[in-house]
């Protein structure tokens, strides 16, 4: 007996079945990113951040002086797993299921956010490529800048759907749409 | 009747007509109008009864500070009682009512409690709540409330949707007029991040209610060419209808802004109410300076109100308050009143000026009475004359309303609200702004100032040392010339002697002179002493108006300065803020994060009934066919799983990667028990005590490969085990090499359990799991068919031979899919967490019922998991010490009442048999309790007093809050399976 | 209480992203060290008015221990160390 099974989103009820097309606003659920938390022990810190700016088709979120999440679209899991156990010093573990990826985008999305992070998202006080662990939406997740008035979080899958909600009821007065993306 | 406003005049749009209703009543107000403005538009001066003496009222201000123009607007779920008509912005469509009245505003028969004031006076609430409880309970009590009373809130849920929101900025300007503005403007032009917040729907502050030129322009004009410049900086936030209402720690400010309560039918696109918190690197307080009312006999008829308010009505509304004005005045304020209602044609009365002499002008023609008073007023609904008096020689004077100014204060309470005090300034005869700092200042009238021109020059100079401080630039501003301003200085005039009838101090509490009299007299002179005993400065104003009257009435009172009696403590809010906008989107489904498992959609379809747990629904129990009671399906399960099999979600344990070349000798120091010699594919369970030596909590950790282990945790402890994992890593040991990550949401897991539960799994993994190839307490990565990967555990909770399989947590569903698809000619069924409860009360295992901070292994039975081996672990050094291994400590044992239908339930206590029922006599108590379809009763775990040595022993078990008492047998808390032989079948 | 706390590692951050844990003066005695020093250890806390040293948790930021140093009457943020560095200098 060999099965297959099938992955479920945690989001796919949130969606609905409809996809509008998107508005100028717009919240992408990125349905099977590959994300690995990625631990340095003491005295590889530096080592090991250096080592993950030169992993392949990955972003690095940072978590603290000495945890990253290591992010990717395209890599398989497979692949990501096998350049993170070459880099001395770095333990790590697969959250691709546990942590959800949703990126948003659009003229009002800072304001949007304002609503569910304290952390001050002016360009001068938080630029384009950085990332860092605050509370978003009153739950503990990532936060990355990707662009000017682009950014994406990562949250905990188990609260995925509550800050979905929230986030939703957040730009709802700038109609923000939202939809699954790859 | 006739309309009171005045054509073309103000700040409001007379082509465009607002319809709202006042007490049923329709009405018709401009664009740009207050409710008040509207109301007294339309010659509408009575807006409510007071509080205490049901005494008509109308408005005695035109903004935050009123405490008398109460009302209720809204209908249905949208009713908002107590807003203050002066700054309610019409609608078209607002529906306001009267408040404190019955049966209507005009007839109220409430207002007999001014006759019978003299029973009402100071410490009334206090005299009499000391009479015996059986009086006020029944009798006065309920009649006092309904007397005395604003208004009514409504039942209904709130329709509407609230949010909150943080901002951010270099400097944060609180208030838009003159001073606010030009800080604004100056910071801006520097480049500063500048919040410029306005509790007004309109910015411009005092500039829109005088008449001055500023910079060759209309005042109102000035503030529209600030304003559009400002608008037009990316560095600006211009924030109206936003109170600024607290201070708190690191400059953050709370505020509230208005969003759609200008509006009848709110868009649900957006919230009515927004939350703010603004963290500023600066502030500045623009908040101006409040006019104070004088305190005269009969000051508190509707008509009578501040010249500042009178200026406003007519300058920026358009609105005469009255036909034949009277001004009484200590000060520059009162002429400048004057002048204003005579340039626009309004006859005035006479200005009485308690000074001998000023260097004010009055009016062409206009009566000036200086060194006078006024001692009475009269008029029903409305003032219809004043009572004047000039040196003994009285002389009634006919006029429909009176402005009155009795100097200014500053409004200063933001920086008063973190423990600072106002300071008394003899020389501006006010409390002004303490120094708290150069991060927060006062700039203008809050500070003091008294001209339009030292105001802008103030706000300008202020924001100047904000922008060097923060080592930028200033750019040019200039101060702009101000022709046609006034003096608003003013004499000191606290009390108006000679009152033939009651001179108010509060307004909105009918406090009056006699009352702080009276209080002082009887001791309760002390500032603080005399709010509570008068209620002065208390309710939705707090004294905003009264406060400074007061305490410079009690300082006259005691022969002290005002400087000796200071103020009252300052708090936030600044205004009242609706419980809405405090909860923002935490409310319903969306009051706390809510968790949801992995397998919850798996659980919603097979029948389950869920259950909070900690922010996680849970499935609870799972309803089968004709099943009607929760008890039914949990019986059931139960019985299959120790029959067949049952699969459970037991995704919600906490999950925790633990990396590191030192990783065992971590487990073993905060474990009690050994964890050294964990061999690579076992699981162990152990036991984490607290430093103090009582159990912290218990789960399993298995070794997954040399340096890698994954730890359980309870559900309820996950987070409290990760954080003492980091802490005890962090800080007591930083030299083991030791890392940890949560991967709880990772993993979807679930139980399965029965005698059957391996031939089930066989059917969906690879692996041999006979006996022999996977025994009890295995732990390895296994393949599923198909070529999923996963975790197995064989672990129990229930006593049953047991997995625990964790899959990827997308895949989750469908791997519980299969299994129940795999299981289903075993008889398979779904089982919740109250069965699980039921299975592991049969079994005697342990939860947080029993290991409740009280309880040491050994209290449990599981003494033998204290490693005396070990030289360290948390808890070992205090677990051995006098008290902790005492015979007499609560020990678990089992329970089965003597008669087998009676129910035991948690909590009970437990008594020595023939004893008189009472806490004193307690011998422990029932930790759990679970009706054992088994075993065919009610069985619990209980805590007892020496419990190991009693198995036998009848005891009495008394339910104090159930009143029930009935005998139970102490027994082994075992009550299946006593000898394992299930679990490793 | 403080409404925002400067991280070492994250920055500036609202106080619910903390979790304070209480008292960072007590050290952990060693395990034979006498019953009265573990516990003082355990229970005995000074109570004062002004400067002191606390256990913070960032718990939804870097997830470090650090240790607040702030002044319990005007509320005023003095330092914030990581714990582990501080643990390790053998300060804290």
């Amino acid at each position: 007996m060999s099965i297959s099974f099938t992955h479920r989103h945690i989001l796919e009820d949130r969606m609905g079945g409809y996809e509008p097309s998107p508005n100028a606003n717009h919240l992408t659920v990125v349905r099977r990113p590959v994300i690995f938390s990625t631990l340095a022990h003491a005295g590889h810190e530096a080592a090991v951040a250096e080592a993950l700016s030169l992993v392949e088709d990955v972003v690095v979120r940072s978590v603290s002086p000495s945890d990253w999440l290591v992010v990717s679209q395209s890599a398989s899991a497979a692949t990501i797993s096998a350049s993170l156990a070459t880099i001395p010093g770095l333990s790590f573990a697969e959250q691709s299921d546990g942590q959800v990826l949703m990126a948003l985008s659009g003229p009002d999305v800072r304001t949007i956010l304002a609503k569910c992070v304290a952390v001050d998202l002016h360009a001068d006080m938080f630029a384009e490529g950085q990332s860092a662990p605050m509370m978003i939406c009153r739950v503990a997740g990532n936060l990355a800048r990707t662009g000017a008035d682009a950014f994406e979080i990562i949250v905990p899958r188990s609260h995925a759907a509550y800050v979905f909600d929230e986030l939703r009821d957040a730009g709802r007065e700038f109609a923000m749409t939202r939809g699954f993306g790859d | 009747m006739t309309s009171s406003r005045i054509a073309n005049v103000g700040l409001v749009d007379h082509s465009r007509v607002v319809k709202f209703s006042f007490d049923s009543r329709s009405y018709k107000g401009f664009e740009g109008d207050t409710l008040a403005s509207a109301l007294l538009a339309n010659d509408q001066m009575l807006m409510g009864r007071s509080f205490k003496y049901h005494r008509p009222r109308g408005p005695v201000t035109a903004g935050a500070s009123e405490p008398n123009a109460l009302v209720t607007i809204g209908k249905d779920a949208r009713t908002e009682p107590n807003t203050r008509a002066t700054v309610a912005e019409l609608y078209s469509g607002m529906v306001a009512k009267s408040q404190n009245a019955w049966p209507s505003l005009k007839f109220d028969i409430g207002s007999i409690n001014g006759a019978l004031s003299p029973m009402l006076g100071a410490g009334f609430y206090y005299k009499t709540f000391m009479w015996p409880a059986a009086f006020w309970e029944k009798l006065y009590e309920p009649v006092i409330r309904r007397a005395a009373g604003l208004g009514k809130a409504v039942m209904e849920a709130d329709p509407d949707r609230y949010e909150k929101s943080w901002a951010h900025c270099d400097l944060l300007v609180v208030g838009s007029g003159p001073a606010g503005l030009m800080a604004a403007l100056t910071a801006a032009r520097a480049g500063l991040r500048v919040i410029l917040a306005e509790q007004d729907f309109r910015l411009g502050g005092s500039l829109l209610s005088e008449t001055a030129v500023i910079g060759g322009v209309s005042a109102p004009d000035f503030v529209s060419a600030t304003l559009a410049e400002l608008a037009a900086m990316p560095n600006v936030t211009l924030m109206p209808r936003t109170t600024v209402f607290g201070w708190y720690d690191d400059m953050v400010f709370g505020a509230v802004e208005k969003v759609q309560k200008h509006v009848a039918v709110p868009s649900a696109d957006k919230p009515v109410e927004r939350l703010w918190r603004i963290a500023a690197g600066r502030a500045i307080l623009a908040s101006g300076a409040e006019e104070r009312p004088l305190v005269f006999g009969g000051n508190d008829r509707p008509g009578i109100m501040t010249a500042d308010a009178t200026r406003t009505y007519l300058n920026r509304y358009g609105v005469a308050t009255g036909r034949k004005v009277a001004v009484f005045t200590n000060g520059g304020s009162g002429y400048r009143t004057a002048a204003d209602l005579s340039a626009r044609g309004v006859n005035i009365a006479a200005i009485i000026d308690s000074r001998a002499e000023s260097a004010d002008y009055a009016p062409y023609g206009v009566r000036v009475i200086r060194s006078g008073s006024i001692v009475d007023t009269k008029g029903g609904k409305r003032l219809s004359g004043i009572m004047t008096n000039r040196f003994g020689y009285d002389e009634m004077i006919d006029c429909d309303a009176l402005a009155m100014s009795g100097g200014w204060s500053p409004i200063v309470h933001l920086m008063c609200q973190r423990g600072a005090r106002p300071v008394w300034s003899q020389e501006a005869q006010a409390f002004l702004a303490p120094d708290v700092g150069p991060l927060f200042i006062a700039a203008g009238s809050a500070a003091g100032h008294a001209t339009m021109s030292e105001c802008l020059r103030d706000g300008a100079t202020k924001a100047h040392a904000a922008v060097e401080a923060v080592g930028r630039l200033v750019g040019h501003v200039n101060t702009p010339e101000v022709e046609g301003e006034y003096d608003p200085s003013f004499a000191p005039l606290w009390y108006v002697p000679g009152a033939r009838s009651k001179a108010f101090v509060d307004f909105q509490n009918d406090v009056h002179v006699d009352d702080l009299a009276l209080a002082t007299r009887e001791g309760f002179g002390h500032v603080e002493h005399a709010k509570r005993y008068t209620t002065n400065g208390m309710a939705t104003d707090q004294g905003k108006l009264g406060n400074v009257n007061a305490v410079a009435l009690l300082a006259g009172m005691r022969g002290v300065s005002p400087a000796e009696v200071g103020t009252t403590t300052y708090r936030p809010f600044y205004t009242p803020v609706s419980f809405g906008a405090l909860a923002g989107t935490a409310r319903a489904e969306q009051s706390r994060p809510i968790r949801t498992s992995p397998l919850h959609g798996w659980a919603k379809k097979n029948g389950a009934t869920f259950l909070e747990s900690g922010f996680w629904y849970r499935s609870a129990y799972f309803v089968e066919g004709e099943e009607k009671t929760w008890r039914e399906s949990v019986d059931r399960e139960v019985l299959n799983v120790r029959q067949n099999a049952g699969l459970c979600d037991v995704s919600t344990l906490g999950k925790i990667e633990i990396f590191g070349s030192d990783a065992a000798e971590f487990l073993n120091r905060v474990y009690s028990n050994a964890f050294l010699k964990l061999p690579v594919g076992k699981a162990r369970y152990g036991l984490m005590l607290r430093e103090d030596g009582m159990v912290f909590d218990d789960g399993t950790t298995s070794r997954l490969s040399e340096n890698h282990y994954v730890m359980t945790t309870t559900t309820a402890y996950a987070a409290e085990v990760m954080a003492h994992l980091e802490f005890a890593s962090q800080t007591f040991w930083p030299d083991l090499d030791v890392r940890f990550v949560s991967t709880s949401d990772q993993w979807a897991q679930m139980s399965l359990a029965g005698p059957k539960s391996r031939t089930i799994l066989q059917k969906l993994v690879e692996e041999d799991l006979s006996d022999a190839a996977f025994p009890f307490l295995a732990a390895r990565e296994v393949r599923l068919k198909g070529g999923l990967s996963a975790r197995l555990f064989r672990i129990s909770f229930s006593g049953e031979l047991a997995y625990e399989l964790a899959v990827s947590a997308g895949y989750g569903e469908a791997v519980a899919d299969a299994i129940m698809e795999a299981g289903r000619e075993e008889g398979i069924c779904a089982y919740g967490v109250e069965a699980l409860d039921v299975l592991r009360i049969e079994k005697g295992h342990v939860t947080h019922s029993e290991l409740d901070g009280r309880t040491t292994a050994d209290d449990v039975g599981l003494g033998k998991m204290m490693s005396a081996a070990k030289p360290d672990f948390i808890g070992k050094r205090l677990s051995t010490r006098y008290g902790l291994t005492a015979a007499d400590r609560l020990q678990m044992v089992g329970l089965k009442p003597v008669e087998l239908d009676k129910p035991l339930k948690a909590g009970a206590a437990l008594l020595r048999e023939g004893v008189e029922p009472s806490m004193t006599a307690g011998q422990g108590f029932v930790s759990s309790a679970c009706f054992s379809p088994h075993i065919g009763q009610w069985i619990g775990l209980a805590m007892l007093k020496s419990g190991r040595e009693r198995i036998g022993e009848k005891i009495l078990v008394w339910d104090a809050v159930r009143s029930t008492e009935f005998l139970a047998e102490v027994c082994s808390p075992v009550f299946v399976d006593p000898d394992n032989l299930n679990l490793h079948a | 209480m403080a409404s925002l706390i400067t991280c070492p590692h994250c920055g500036r951050r609202p106080k619910e992203e903390f979790s304070i844990r209480g008292d960072a003066v007590p050290e952990r005695p060693a395990p034979a060290a006498s019953e009265e020093a573990w516990h003082a250890y355990v229970y005995l806390r000074d109570n004062p008015r002004g400067n002191i040293r606390e256990y913070w948790h960032h718990v939804a930021g870097c997830r470090r221990w650090l240790v607040v140093e702030r002044d319990n009457l005007t509320h005023a943020v003095f330092a914030v160390t990581d714990a582990r560095e501080a643990a390790k200098g053998g300060t804290a």
